[in-house]
């Protein structure tokens, strides 16, 4: 008897192939059978008429680290139809730390993914220190499979001691050091080696990966070799000719040491509009070299998001907004509430009377939650008052403490993302879900691939979409036995409404351990997630209490 | 004998969803280059440069920049 049965779904199946029309027979954790028409009998049938059956999604960038502890779902990836998820990012993961470290560690997390202190403190039991003691943690613990990387930062302070690491360069034997603890995370189950070159600490201080001297990360990739795993690096993104220095080091150790290489983000923006091109021709003459270097890109736009506690470079452009938000804070609250100095603010954003400037930004997050989502031209319409009046009232009545969102602010041209997406040598990721928490939702963007680029701009058929997400993905990063539609591979699968799927509404929840807040989005148009043979969502049931989710390399 | 000069500076959304400011340098040669600054760095480019506003920068010379950057 099968225990899962998808009767009459539009197969996609993950090889870029046209998609087909069948069932799908699930038993013991493994696709049974793929295609024609099966008459069961089966425990469990699933209609899926008029939708697509794919497998299920690899999100090749998060931070699911600590969230994964305390949330097994890693909500709300999960019901987007993510299955595996690739943690350990950035040069940062849980594993291998020894017990004195941690504190430094959390503190580097903070930074980065805008984790609260309780997302650590107390929110689970911290009972490893080895790579392989954390994956055994995982182990029937998560719902969705985790590819681990093991970061380079808490690697460095296993050999060198928190302190040395974050100062100095490591000598010939601490070096070694490091590559004999690489391969024992790498025999436990890594998936390859995270480093970076940009990320900074709680003190905004380099993270210790940004001391290493090339020697050291040549001798890790010598390691990864030995394995045929992956490196992945966030590189000076924030300059192109930098970023290009760094593709051609990742294509050198990819070809000295015959590993893939994946580098991340690489985002397109008016302000800089050759960037993107710029790197990608390099990187076609490295893969014309036979080199692997995978710039990942994000599909969905990035915005821009303050508050009028700080002075945020939005307000530059306007000198009196700019110098009135650079005062400390007591004068800044006294200039706000001056009928004067109100008006002059508003006399500057709104010249003439024209109310355009401020009319589009969304009040991102607000103790009124009436307010959430909404934007200025409307609440200033229904106060009798001004955006740019709003915006000050707004913020006076919360102390500063309402954000505002200007949307749409970079890589959100369809008619440039949706052909960089498309482009072979471009890998879909770089998503950082389960980071920005307290800034952005970075869940949905698998969604936002196919509401966006295959149903509105027809960048991508439905099943080159599919493989950029799924086999390719497990191809680019020698994830064995997922991202395909075939007989006898893993059972991971997602059912989705093509017509609908899509990312849903950006919304602040407070579900973080003690109420902490952060943004999310929920899946739109998904109807069944199911891991290696195990309902583990539904449109119509929601989370299930399955936990099937493991290792993918261990 | 004059340097390398601040051609243009202009707000950009950064990768966190925080505003930067993406200031292009222009080499004697005509070469062009672009650095981005965060919030703290720019602030202090702008009070350098004695600018208010970011199109105040544009002909200042490139040292100003090689100031505020993080060593």
């Amino acid at each position: 008897m099968l225990d899962i049965l998808i009767r009459n779904g539009r197969i996609v199946d993950g090889t870029g192939l046209p998609a087909f029309h069948g069932d799908i027979g699930i038993q013991g954790g493994r696709l049974a059978r793929v295609g024609g028409q099966l008459t069961g009998p089966a425990r469990h049938e699933i209609d899926a008429c008029g939708q697509v059956v794919a497998p299920g999604f690899i999100d090749p960038h998060t931070h699911f680290d600590a969230q994964l502890m305390w949330d097994a779902q890693a909500r709300p990836a999960l019901e987007h139809g993510v299955t595996t998820v690739v943690n350990g990012n950035c040069s940062l993961s849980l594993a291998p730390l020894r017990a004195e470290h941690r504190p430094k560690l959390v503190s580097m997390f903070q930074q980065i993914e805008e984790m609260p202190d309780a997302a650590f403190d107390g929110a689970f039991a911290w009972e490893w220190e080895s790579f392989a003691d954390y994956v055994a943690a995982l182990r029937g613990r998560v719902a969705l499979n985790v590819a681990p990387l093991a970061g380079h930062s808490p690697l460095r302070m296993w050999v060198m001691g928190g302190a040395e690491a974050q100062k100095r360069a490591a000598t010939p034997d601490e070096i070694r050091a490091m590559q004999d603890l690489l391969r024992d995370c790498l025999e436990a189950g890594a998936v390859g080696l995270s480093t970076s070159y940009v990320d900074m600490d709680e003190n905004l201080f380099p993270v210790p990966s940004r001391f290493a001297h090339f020697e050291e990360i040549d001798a890790l990739a010598a390691v990864l070799g030995e394995y045929g795993r992956m490196l992945q690096v966030v590189p000076e993104f924030y300059n192109t000719d930098i970023t290009l220095a760094r593709v051609d080091q990742l294509a050198e150790l990819s070809l000295r040491h015959g590993i893939p290489t994946t580098f991340s983000p690489l985002f397109d923006s008016a302000v800089m509009p050759e960037n993107v091109s710029r790197v990608l021709d390099r990187v076609g003459e490295q893969f014309q070299r036979g080199a692997r270097v995978w710039p990942q890109v994000q599909t969905r736009p990035i915005d821009i998001s303050f508050n009028l506690e700080v002075a945020s470079l939005f307000f530059i452009a306007l000198p009196a907004w700019y110098l009135t938000l650079r005062m400390p804070r007591d004068r800044k609250l006294a200039a706000l509430g001056d009928p004067g100095t109100r008006q002059g603010l508003i006399d500057a954003a709104e010249p003439g009377g024209d109310t355009q400037r401020f009319a589009h930004l969304r009040v991102r997050d607000s103790r009124d939650a009436s307010l959430i989502g909404r934007n200025l031209g409307e609440i200033a319409k229904e106060r009798s008052t001004t955006p740019a009046a709003a915006l000050i009232d707004l913020s006076l009545d919360e102390d500063l403490g309402v954000h505002f969102l200007s949307a749409n602010m970079g890589h959100e041209d369809p008619s440039r993302i949706g052909p960089l997406i498309a482009n072979d040598l471009v890998h879909v990721g770089a998503s950082d879900a389960g980071a920005h928490i307290q800034s952005f939702a970075t869940y949905g963007d698998t969604g936002y691939l196919f509401s966006e680029f295959v149903r509105k701009g027809h960048h991508l058929s439905l099943e080159h979409a599919v493989r950029k997400i799924t086999g390719e993905t497990a191809q680019i990063w020698g994830i064995p036995d997922r991202g395909l539609l075939r007989s006898g591979m893993a059972a991971d699968v997602v059912v989705f409404d093509p017509e609908t799927i899509a990312r849903g509404d950006e919304r602040p929840a407070h579900d973080m351990p003690e109420n902490g807040m952060r943004y999310v989005r929920e899946a739109r148009g998904v109807d069944t997630v199911i891991v290696n043979g195990e309902l583990t969502w539904s449109a119509k049931g929601g989370y299930t209490d399955a936990r099937p989710g493991v290792v993918a390399n261990a | 004998m004059p340097g390398p000069v601040i051609d243009d500076a202009r707000v950009a959304p950064g990768h966190d969803g925080e505003a930067v400011l993406v200031v292009q340098v222009r080499h004697e040669n005509g070469g062009v280059d672009s650095v981005t600054l965060d919030a703290d760095c720019a602030r202090r480019l702008l009070e350098n440069c004695d600018a208010q506003v970011a199109s105040d920068l544009r002909g200042k010379p490139w040292q100003h920049l090689l100031d505020v950057l993080p060593r």
